[in-house]
């Protein structure tokens, strides 16, 4: 499937600004003043200058928090995004209850405490980002996240992503749920997209992030084909 | 697709007619003698002990998409020969005499699974010839100059079972991987300069994993097998769903 471009010019501008490039322009912004956040059960909250809500929203980490508030800017990061700026990208401070947490182990395991399938949803994440796909919720499809090839506002994101952890056989178990999901991404012009993450499922392992180097992921589509077209108009035997 | 009423079927056991809205050479209205065969109605006799059909008479174009060849004779497999004796185009004549098998006796075959076509297989088969594309079975050549006759084993192993699942020796052997998953039918695209002795490679293969979506593994075992592409099958309720799982590389981007 083609990429969507939403309108005309839109794939020429989003070649001029390769998503790479905005991606170490956050890096540096957000470095250069320590910009600081904190976490709660279910998100990270982060304050920011106006200029560096731009630079977010262009590579599309996080929600505007609406505020009356002029000069600052919240922003709330889901758990894997806010990983991937402190782990990754290593520009941003999180603290937890009023302490700045020094390293990621301590946020490692805090956000894991909140979200159990917090490690192989972030494998996921930072996997798709490090390929510089633009990675947001997939809720409103029923899947996990749904993946652009550049911004939101110049293109229709292609695949709709499903997190299998290899051990687990949560997801499309049956044939229902392989319909459910390939004929709900399909009917809004998506591709469904399977990762699967292997790995070590010892507990202890998981403790630390350092267990994200030993998983690996698959990436499988499945796609529904429909004999009356694609055919050629021959006469039948 | 439409139901078939077994029950009215096995009333006209006897008859050369079949039902059939198409024909509309024979609106006679009046009985139809024992044994009358329609003109265009190819004629095969079923051979038990193959679990085939032996073609006599054909008729019509049909042929060239339809059936294997074995040292000049032509045999096709039993969801063949449902087909066109759905169809109107084939009676199929019984092994000993020359009564025509009744549809009913037909759909028992494969209700029973002896002939290497299931139900599910069946509508598969059916659903796709109907819309004009052309099926083998998997493993089976269309055409063999030396082969006296197909043989048992070549039916059974055109079924696409993994070889370990009839042979505990081979399952110690331990290199044989086992799937549940199976590839059944070639499947190319409706052509009509196809030719049997040149097939070509199939657009794609069609797969049944049975109850489940097939596994990663299972996937990987039979792609692993299969150069062409692979297409899941899924059946309810009469309707054939049709799935490709595909391994990618998503890329990177700029």
């Amino acid at each position: 499937m083609a990429p969507r471009w939403k309108w005309k010019g839109a794939e020429a501008k989003a070649l001029a600004e390769p998503v790479s490039k905005t991606v170490s322009e956050l890096q540096s912004s957000l470095a250069q003043i320590e910009v600081s956040g904190f976490l709660s059960s279910c998100n990270v909250l982060l304050s920011v200058e106006p200029e560096q809500a731009e630079v977010l929203d262009r590579c599309c980490f996080g929600r505007p928090v609406v505020s009356a508030e002029k000069d600052k800017r919240w922003i709330q990061l889901s758990f894997e995004e806010a990983f991937f700026l402190f782990y990754k990208l290593k520009c941003i401070k999180i603290s937890l209850r009023g302490r700045s947490l020094e390293n990621e182990v301590a946020l490692w395991r805090s956000m894991r405490s909140f979200k159990t399938n917090f490690a192989i949803s972030y494998k996921a994440y930072s996997h798709l980002r490090s390929k510089n796909w633009i990675v947001r919720s997939g809720l409103q499809y029923g899947v996990d996240f749904v993946v652009y090839r550049h911004h939101p506002s110049l293109v229709h994101s292609e695949y709709a992503v499903l997190v299998q952890f290899i051990c687990g056989n949560d997801r499309l178990k049956v044939w229902s749920d392989i319909h459910c999901s390939v004929r709900l991404t399909g009917s809004v012009a998506k591709t469904l997209l399977v990762l699967y993450i292997n790995g070590n499922v010892n507990t202890e392992n998981m403790n630390l992030p350092l267990c994200l180097e030993d998983y690996t992921v698959e990436e499988q589509t499945i796609r529904r084909w429909s004999p009356e077209l694609g055919r050629e108009d021959e006469t039948r035997t | 697709m439409e139901e078939k009423d077994w029950e009215a079927s096995s009333s006209s056991e006897n008859e050369g007619g079949f039902p059939n809205d198409d024909d509309e050479e024979f609106h006679s209205g009046g009985s139809v003698p024992k044994l009358q065969f329609r003109v265009g109605s190819s004629k095969a006799r079923w051979i038990t002990e193959l679990g085939m059909a032996e073609v006599e008479v054909k008729r019509g174009k049909l042929w060239t998409t339809t059936g294997i060849i074995r040292s000049g004779k032509t045999y096709c497999f039993i969801e063949e020969a449902l087909y066109l004796s759905e169809i109107g185009e084939l009676q199929i004549l019984g092994n000993e005499d020359d009564i025509v098998i009744p549809l009913k006796d037909l759909y028992e075959k494969i209700a029973e699974e002896k002939s290497g076509c299931s139900w599910e297989n069946y509508e598969v088969y059916r659903y796709l010839k109907g819309l004009g594309y052309i099926l083998g079975r998997h493993g089976v050549s269309w055409t063999l100059k030396d082969a006296a006759r197909p043989n048992g084993e070549e039916e059974s192993a055109c079924a696409g079972e993994c070889p370990a699942d009839n042979d505990t020796v081979t399952k110690l052997l331990g290199d044989v991987q086992i799937c549940d998953a199976k590839a059944v039918f070639d499947v190319y695209l409706p052509n009509s300069r196809f030719k049997k002795s040149s097939p070509g490679e199939p657009s794609f293969v069609a797969c049944f994993s049975g109850d489940s979506p097939p596994s990663k593994e299972d996937i990987k075992v039979l792609q692993k097998r299969i150069a062409a592409p692979l297409t899941f099958c899924h059946i309810a309720q009469g309707r054939a769903s049709f799935f490709s799982f595909s391994s990618i590389d998503l890329p990177v981007l700029s």
